[in-house]
């Protein structure tokens, strides 16, 4: 299973401290994000990854803590519309 | 200003080991810890879009599963369409729900005629509906806060 974020063009983002807004354009909807679902949307923007590939782009750039809890922050991101899951390539 | 007991090593930057001796400082990268776990209500909280929709028109607005563009399709445990008779995945309701029972089913209800997993099937599908799909205007009003 490999998660893709809505491209780019799809999504308006606004830094509000300590909250980023995205509004997708395609559902009309906005969302406030807070770490770590900005930094794993960053991580999804050149393409789809599988949740142990993203660990290992997000442990690359961060000191990450709770590891255990990605999957639940990817379901977040899921049911908001902002990723989807697709099957491995 | 240099400790003269240790002229290579400032004062103010002089760092030592337990036993007395000078150790050089170490420099290095730090990197922002970033925690995976959920702190109370989750990472991504939505908020309802604002659209004009009179109460009586939401309730009785109508949203299919899946629309017309997608007739046919089965409904994914996750939401998504896919091809009929994929294994996992439900068969459309036969019917499309009415904005009450969306609601109701948002709520933690369940929609009519449904099993607990087919109701997540659909809700999700409902979740996941997108500007220009049929339905969505329908499921968008009912997010709307009523005066």
């Amino acid at each position: 299973m490999r998660f893709r974020a809505a491209p780019a063009d799809a999504l308006l983002q606004a830094s509000l401290d300590p909250f980023t807004a995205v509004f997708h354009r395609p559902s009309g909807q906005t969302h406030l994000l807070v770490s770590p679902a900005p930094e794993m949307l960053a991580a999804l923007a050149d393409g789809p990854l599988s949740l142990s590939d993203l660990h290992d782009a997000l442990a690359a750039a961060f000191q990450l803590e709770d590891a255990e809890g990605l999957a639940d922050r990817m379901a977040e991101l899921v049911a908001a519309g902002l990723v989807t899951a697709e099957p491995a390539a | 200003m240099t400790d003269p007991d240790r002229p290579d090593y400032p004062i103010d930057e002089a760092v030592e080991a337990a036993d007395g001796q000078p150790v050089a400082p170490v420099s290095q990268t730090r990197r922002r810890v970033l925690a995976l776990g959920a702190a109370g209500a989750g990472a991504v909280l939505s908020i309802r879009p604002a659209l004009a929709q009179t109460a009586g028109s939401v309730l009785t607005c109508q949203i299919p599963v899946p629309d017309s563009g997608r007739a046919g399709s089965f409904i994914a445990p996750d939401g998504s369409t896919v091809p009929a008779g994929t294994k996992g995945a439900f068969a459309p309701p036969g019917r499309p729900f009415q904005g009450e029972d969306v609601k109701r089913a948002m709520a933690g209800g369940r929609l009519p005629g449904t099993t607990y997993e087919s109701n997540r099937a659909y809700v999700n599908y409902i979740r996941r509906l997108q500007r220009g799909q049929g339905g969505f205007t329908c499921f968008a009003s009912l997010q709307m806060p009523r005066g």
